[in-house]
């Protein structure tokens, strides 16, 4: 279509733009007021913060589905989810949730809630309100893939302050299913009421217009009383427009505004870059199921033809790690480097592809999309770099709902993309295991299966140790996937702005410890 | 006076009539493309089950010219559907539209005093400097795409010279936060309008000067103000009226493209939005309410024309 063309261009230009109004402003003078973790966070000031979204997909229901990061960043401000994604060595961080324990099978799990948790309109929060809101996540159409081995009737109230899930089987890494999702509403609201975003989070809505919204803090917060005084939410259509107003001090935070604004705002020295390891995997998926990928030799020469270094310098601008076919890289337990780096070996590749009488005359086509920033151009070089070990690889560049429709799951060689890394369990659980609903690569591994429920439902924690090291040796072995690199995510940040979250994903939008220096 | 009511009924009834055909075309392009709404919309954990579901809900599990003569039907009563999301099309258009319109306004405001000066003063002496400086500044402008534009003059007038915001940033009642944000997107849009238009307006003067009439009023020895505002002008309005109504089609194309660079809160983005779901309600309600400005707008220039040329005849 003629409109999806002239927005490409019109992209391109701005980004042109962008990196001219870098250049120029350079010669700026002024250290960059970064402060120390040690300053004390001062009290007040407002935020204005950039995020992408779509007027079109815009919505206000904290249990729709969310495509537009500015929404989710108005939603996770206004309410809370039972845990959310943690720093520092644990995966799962307390929120509505204080602590959680489970059950010697590990199959229930008791959460306890904040004391003096309470909503935006004064009322407390009680389990009820909990087991409401869980309740009517787990009726969404993808409820049974948000809150996976959950069913309806697993989840209760025991007393005011306490929330009993159930799972279907024993899963000793449940709460790090509560982090994202469960926002929690008071019992009873009424689709209509939605918009008031009455919440129990360290914000209040004073008012949303068409995808923007400005929210003002929430003195009574269980958590702490935010610093800011408020927050100003504006969405963007485009990154490079998010640049740009960052750039000209329109905004004091573009949010995950990626690779390419990070290298133009390089030059100016009063413009902070906040680089989040782990946020994003573009793994290459090689079917196992069937086709020409099914020999593991051939998976195996891919692997070792592509170079991993080569893709992360030139794909993500070097804001990425180089990645070892393990999904999940930012997890505390993550291998790292005690399974060896793979590396390149052109040699190596070709000797492997022979012994499995692979056809080097034939074309593969690899299906990609332009569906997040550098996805395509990974396409790209990938199928360069493979050629050189005699496979010939035709790039198929496909439109968004084309891709999703025709390709995933489906096709022998595609690219696609996992944001929030920081679980090798909860990406295992979703892409890798027989009945995952979304097993990109049609992997069926027994002794994967039998690692991962190990790693998940074994009692003792040491065994479990181990078994999610299996877990990880074995992706790195012989799955589907092929992991070259993982992006950072990357927020640029005005000169004042401090205390912003480093964590992947959806960590980013836990702004409730910001503040702005004077 | 019947005669006059028919030809403008006919007039209307023939706009009306392309206005629907072109609705048809929408709906059936985006039935062509690649996949669907249920699919566009949907999330990684649905299940093949849950989008047969949706499908079934949003109704394209019915043919294409059903889904069509529902929509269509609505028309009239202003009712334009639901979106792929399901939003009221109405309700998503409520806040954009105006914006563009402003947007749009403006910029044809713009460009129609700018193009009529500039082609006056180019007409006033032909051949002259100010005339081929004119005409060929319009020329390099009007091939001009407007991203190109709107990129030039973000880069002149706020990254440089930090003069203009770069984008524009609304406020709580959804309006522009500050006017001082519609000059670049304004600007980025009548510039290459400015071009055309000029050259309309210079050839359509220079056609009235070989009129008869004029002759005559130069040999009354009539100062050449008079001459170009009294006796050419009036006479070149039925072709400038109709240059500037064409223009108002081609703004709203360049919208679409504007507004995503200097990030407006218009429908372009909305209708860039509305293409990638497959969501054949809303792209059609954003041509709907645009097709019917446009059309407004040409029937009026169709009225001038008929006023004018009537006039004379």
């Amino acid at each position: 279509m003629d409109v999806s063309r002239r927005r490409l261009l019109a992209v391109g230009g701005g980004l042109g733009a962008a990196a001219l109004l870098a250049g120029c402003g350079g010669g700026a003078d002024g250290a960059p007021a970064r402060g120390g973790a040690n300053d004390r966070p001062r009290t007040g000031g407002v935020l204005r913060v950039g995020a992408l979204g779509r007027p079109n997909a815009i919505t206000r229901d904290p249990h729709g589905t969310q495509t537009n990061e500015s929404d989710y960043l108005i939603l996770a401000l206004l309410f809370d989810t039972l845990t959310v994604p943690g720093g520092s060595g644990a995966v799962t961080a307390p929120r509505l949730a204080t602590r959680w324990e489970p059950s010697e099978d590990l199959r229930t799990w008791r959460f306890t809630l904040a004391q003096g948790a309470r909503f935006h309109d004064g009322s407390p929060v009680t389990a009820e309100d909990v087991v409401w809101s869980l309740k009517r996540l787990r009726a969404t159409p993808a409820g049974a893939s948000r809150l996976p081995g959950i069913r309806a009737e697993g989840i209760r109230a025991d007393g005011p302050d306490t929330v009993v899930l159930v799972s279907d089987h024993p899963n000793a890494e449940l709460p790090l299913l509560t982090r994202l999702t469960t926002f929690v509403l008071k019992k009873d609201t009424r689709d209509a009421d939605l918009v008031k975003g009455n919440g129990t989070g360290p914000f209040k809505l004073e008012w949303f217009r068409d995808g923007n919204a400005r929210l003002v803090r929430n003195d009574h917060w269980h958590g702490g009383r935010p610093h800011l005084d408020a927050i100003e939410v504006k969405i963007f259509a485009t990154p490079q427009a998010m640049a740009n107003a960052l750039l000209g001090g329109q905004i004091d935070v573009a949010s995950n505004v990626g690779p390419v604004a990070a290298r133009v705002a390089g030059s100016r020295r009063d413009i902070q870059t906040v680089r989040r390891p782990g946020d994003m995997a573009m793994p290459v998926v090689m079917r196992t199921a069937d086709g020409p990928f099914a020999d593991p030799r051939v998976r195996e020469a891919l692997r070792l033809a592509v170079d991993r270094k080569a893709m992360v310098d030139q794909v993500l601008s070097g804001y990425g790690q180089v990645g070892n076919d393990i999904l999940g890289t930012a997890d505390p337990a993550y291998l790292g480097s005690a399974v060896p780096q793979r590396a390149r070996d052109l040699a190596r590749a070709k000797a492997l592809l022979a012994e499995a009488e692979f056809d080097t005359n034939a074309t593969y086509e690899l299906f990609t999309t332009e569906d997040i920033a550098g996805l395509a151009e990974s396409a790209t070089l990938f199928a360069t770099q493979v050629r050189e070990a005699g496979v010939n690889v035709k790039v198929v560049k496909q439109e968004s709902a084309a891709f999703w429709d025709r390709t995933w799951l489906k096709a022998p060689l595609y690219t696609t993309y996992w944001g929030t890394n920081d679980s090798v369990l909860f990406l295992a659980s979703k892409t890798m295991l027989p009945d995952a609903g979304q097993n990109e690569a049609g992997w069926k591994d027994e002794d994967f299966d039998t690692a991962y429920r190990a790693a998940t439902g074994e009692r003792d924690a040491a065994r479990r140790r181990a078994a999610l090291a299996e877990v990880q040796k074995i992706q790195h072995e012989r799955s589907g996937y092929l992991l070259w690199g993982v992006a950072d995510g990357i927020d640029l940040a005005g000169p004042k702005v401090r205390g912003l979250p480093k964590l992947p994903g959806y960590g980013r939008v836990q702004l409730e410890r910001a503040w702005l220096a004077s | 006076m019947a005669g006059v009511l028919t030809r403008a009924g006919g007039l209307v009834l023939q706009r009306v009539l392309m206005l629907a055909a072109l609705l048809a075309l929408v709906f059936a392009a985006v039935e062509l493309l690649p996949g669907d709404a249920a699919r566009a919309t949907s999330e990684r954990g649905e299940t093949a089950a849950d989008l047969a579901a949706r499908r079934s809900l949003l109704g394209l599990d019915r043919p294409l010219a059903v889904r069509f003569w529902d929509w269509m039907s609505g028309l009239p009563t202003g009712d334009l559907g639901m979106s792929a999301r399901g939003e009221k099309v109405t309700a998503l258009l409520a806040g954009p539209f105006p914006q563009t319109l402003l947007l749009g306004g403006l910029a044809l405001l713009v460009t129609a005093v700018v193009s009529v000066a500039l082609g006056c003063w180019a007409a006033a002496r032909p051949g002259g400097a100010a005339d081929r400086g004119v005409t060929a500044s319009a020329t390099a402008v009007l091939a001009l795409p407007e991203f190109v534009v709107a990129v030039g003059l973000l880069l002149v007038l706020s990254s440089w010279t930090g003069w203009f915001p770069a984008v524009t940033l609304t406020g709580a009642d959804g309006g522009v936060a500050d006017p001082s944000m519609l000059v670049l997107p304004v600007l980025a849009l009548a510039v290459p309008q400015i071009g055309w238009n000029t050259r309309i307006v210079r050839a359509a003067l220079a056609d009235q000067a070989r009129a008869p009439h004029l002759e005559t009023a130069v040999l009354d020895g009539l100062p050449p103000r008079r001459v170009l505002l009294f006796h050419l002008l009036p006479g070149a309005l039925p072709t400038i009226a109709a240059g500037l109504a064409t223009s108002t089609g081609m703004l709203f194309g360049g919208a679409v493209v504007v507004e995503t660079v200097f990030n407006h809160p218009g429908i372009g983005t909305l209708l860039t939005g509305a293409v990638g779901d497959r969501d054949a309600p809303l792209v059609a309600g954003v041509v709907a309410v645009t097709g019917a400005v446009v059309t407004g707008v040409l029937l009026l220039a169709d009225l001038v024309r008929a006023r004018f040329e009537g006039g004379r005849a």
